[in-house]
């Protein structure tokens, strides 16, 4: 099996207060440290998983700047065998105009793969929609939230889907196919930093992005970044200890949290 | 033959360490055991390395110098090495990677301790003395710690003693992720901080948890830079007069040696002194005590890692005797101290406070 799998350095925002500059065209990320996305962790662990138990290789491949190389470390560490950077001048949102760049790039360098893997979506723009616009410009079936993988074998998978409900749905599909992996399908082992280094000694090719711009366009260009509206909703209380224990307590009943 | 291994080899089985040991008996891990394993390289069972909680009492004891807390570092490492890691421990790992702190906050609010302050605590770089005083990552964002370095701050200025900080440019000692068997990640924060100590010129780092201290002093390398726990710092301006209780505290005080600050820094007299000079305090002592205190199992990535199997917890045995003992208040001076023993002392209506907050009570 040769799978590949795209991975993307995204900004580490869950704890931090994210600020927006320049009159809401972008986004203060001076001060953020980056990641490998967390579905991409995922999807570069089951890919390694496969390729652990039936052979054939993982090539990890990154659209961003020099930076991402980090990510294709990252994958070379847990297993992958090898790391495509295909890198961009200015930073590419348009999930449409990553999709065609990922499906240049693949039938450009011909790239013999069995099946495609994706995160479902990344942290930082959240589209969930580069997985699924590749397939079909690749003209292959798609499975999104896969959240289970039951058999890959030559010609066709048989993997599960994550639905609502406490629901899964076992789908077959034919080989060569597109799958969005779902967080929580395995549990991605631990990439130590020692690792790392080592996988810094195996070769990462750089591809420069402007070779594979046919149609590359943006379908969707982000006009303003704004915070949500705030809402109200919260009570203040105020006095000394006693008196908000008491009232507190007192809300508590009320709503039936404590009896 | 590396030294460890050589190390390894001339244990005589003799049982100190598994008879010091704070997880002995009551769970699967028997240190004599481990060792007894890695002199025939045979294979340790994966989930046994975890128990350990770095306390040291094995190497304090041993009588041929095996070190066998380190050996157990050694086999933490090729476990980290081949990503098998409680995931518990692979978060706080991945967390310090990315944001400097193994509970994964934001670093950039890594100085928001000191925001809020009634007293002006300046950038290390603008001070004269170039001394430092190193935050730690649980003091400078668990709301419950946080008090300590704010505590500790307004007790120095008290005493026109000058210091500053780095910050959100401080990162992780890198103490417990060295102990976790990180060592790359280690080697990361080492060069980082060391890095910008240089860039400032840090002459003195004076450390708040006995776990950031042990570190910076000994798994640094030699840096030129004096690092003292902030304890004999203010034991010394008490005994000197710079800083003088104005009230009594009348209450009886139970003093908890940490691990990193008593066994492994020999740091016993200066907390105690610090107490000892507030009128009305009544000292109590723990019946084991100094080097023998028993171990509150928060060392060793343990904050991070609830050990299977486990029955009493030590911090549950700490606090009963402590009531027994007719205390009021059990005093240290570790934030992971301080966080263990609180839950069982909650439960048990007894208090828990860290040094700095009984002397600000009565400063």
């Amino acid at each position: 099996m040769n799978l590949l799998v795209f991975t993307k350095r995204v900004p580490a925002t869950q704890e931090e207060e994210v600020r927006i500059v320049d009159d809401g065209k972008r986004v203060d990320l001076s001060k953020v440290p980056f990641k490998l996305n967390d579905w991409d962790n995922y999807a570069v662990e089951e890919a390694v998983r496969i390729v652990e138990k039936s052979g054939g290789s993982v090539t990890a491949i990154s659209i961003g700047d020099a930076e991402s190389d980090e990510v294709l470390r990252r994958a070379i560490a847990m297993g992958a065998q090898d790391g495509f950077l295909i890198e961009v001048v200015q930073e590419q949102q348009d999930p449409n105009a990553r999709a065609t760049l990922a499906h240049n790039f693949v039938r450009k360098e011909v790239l013999p793969f069995d099946a495609i893997f994706t995160g479902v979506q990344s942290e930082d723009d959240q589209f969930a929609s580069v997985g699924g616009i590749l397939a079909a410009k690749l003209g292959l079936p798609f499975v999104s939230m896969v959240i289970g993988i039951d058999a890959f074998e030559a010609g066709h998978a048989t993997v599960r889907r994550e639905l609502e409900g406490g629901l899964q749905e076992r789908v077959k599909v034919n080989l060569p196919a597109v799958f969005a992996i779902q967080s929580g399908i395995n549990e991605p082992r631990y990439v130590s930093i020692m690792g790392i280094r080592k996988a810094s000694k195996v070769e990462r090719k750089v591809f420069k992005a402007g070779d594979y711009q046919d149609g590359v366009a943006n379908k969707i260009d982000v006009e303003k970044w704004i915070y949500p509206p705030s809402k109200g909703g919260a009570t203040m209380l105020t006095g000394d200890a006693d008196s908000i224990c008491k009232e507190l307590l007192g809300i508590l009943k009320e709503k039936g949290v404590y009896q | 033959m590396s030294l460890n291994v050589a190390k390894v080899l001339t244990c005589i089985q003799c049982g100190k360490c598994t008879g010091s040991c704070p997880e002995s008996g009551k769970t699967p891990f028997n240190i004599r055991m481990i060792v007894r394993k890695q002199q025939f390289q045979r294979e340790v069972e994966e989930t046994i390395p975890w128990y350990c909680t770095s306390c040291g009492a094995c190497t304090l004891r041993c009588p041929r110098d095996v070190k066998p807390s380190e050996v157990i570092v050694d086999i933490r490492s090729a476990f980290v090495e081949d990503g098998q890691v409680p995931a518990s421990l692979q978060k706080a790992l991945e967390n310090t990677a990315v944001q400097r702190n193994p509970w994964g906050r934001s670093r950039g609010k890594r100085g928001a301790w000191a925001e809020k302050l009634d007293i002006e605590v300046p950038h290390v770089s603008e001070t004269e003395s170039k001394r430092l005083l190193f935050a730690c990552c649980i003091q400078a964002y668990d709301p419950r710690c946080m008090v300590i370095p704010a505590n500790v701050a307004r007790i120095l200025s008290r005493g026109g003693y000058e210091f500053g900080i780095l910050g959100e440019e401080e990162a992780c000692c890198g103490n417990e992720i060295r102990r976790i068997g990180e060592a790359g990640l280690f080697e990361e924060l080492m060069e980082e901080n060391t890095a910008i100590f240089q860039e400032y010129g840090v002459k003195e780092i004076i450390a708040l948890s006995p776990h950031c201290m042990n570190t910076l002093k000994k798994e640094y390398g030699n840096l030129g830079i004096k690092v003292s726990h902030y304890s004999e710092i203010v034991a010394a301006m008490l005994k000197d007069g710079v800083i003088k209780p104005a009230l009594a505290y009348d209450k009886k005080v139970i003093y908890h040696d940490p691990c990193f600050l008593g066994k492994q820094n020999n740091i016993f007299d200066e907390p105690r002194s610090i107490l000892g000079a507030i009128d009305g305090l009544e000292l109590l002592e723990f019946a084991r005590l100094r080097e023998t205190s028993l171990c509150c199992e928060g060392g060793g990535g343990r904050m991070f890692y609830e050990a299977e199997g486990t029955q009493e917890r030590n911090s549950e045995v700490r606090v009963a005797e402590a009531i027994e003992k007719g205390a009021d208040v059990i005093a240290t001076s570790c934030p992971f101290c301080l966080m263990t023993l609180e839950d069982p002392a909650t439960e048990k209506g007894i208090v828990v406070k860290e040094l700095s907050e009984i002397l600000m009570e009565v400063l």
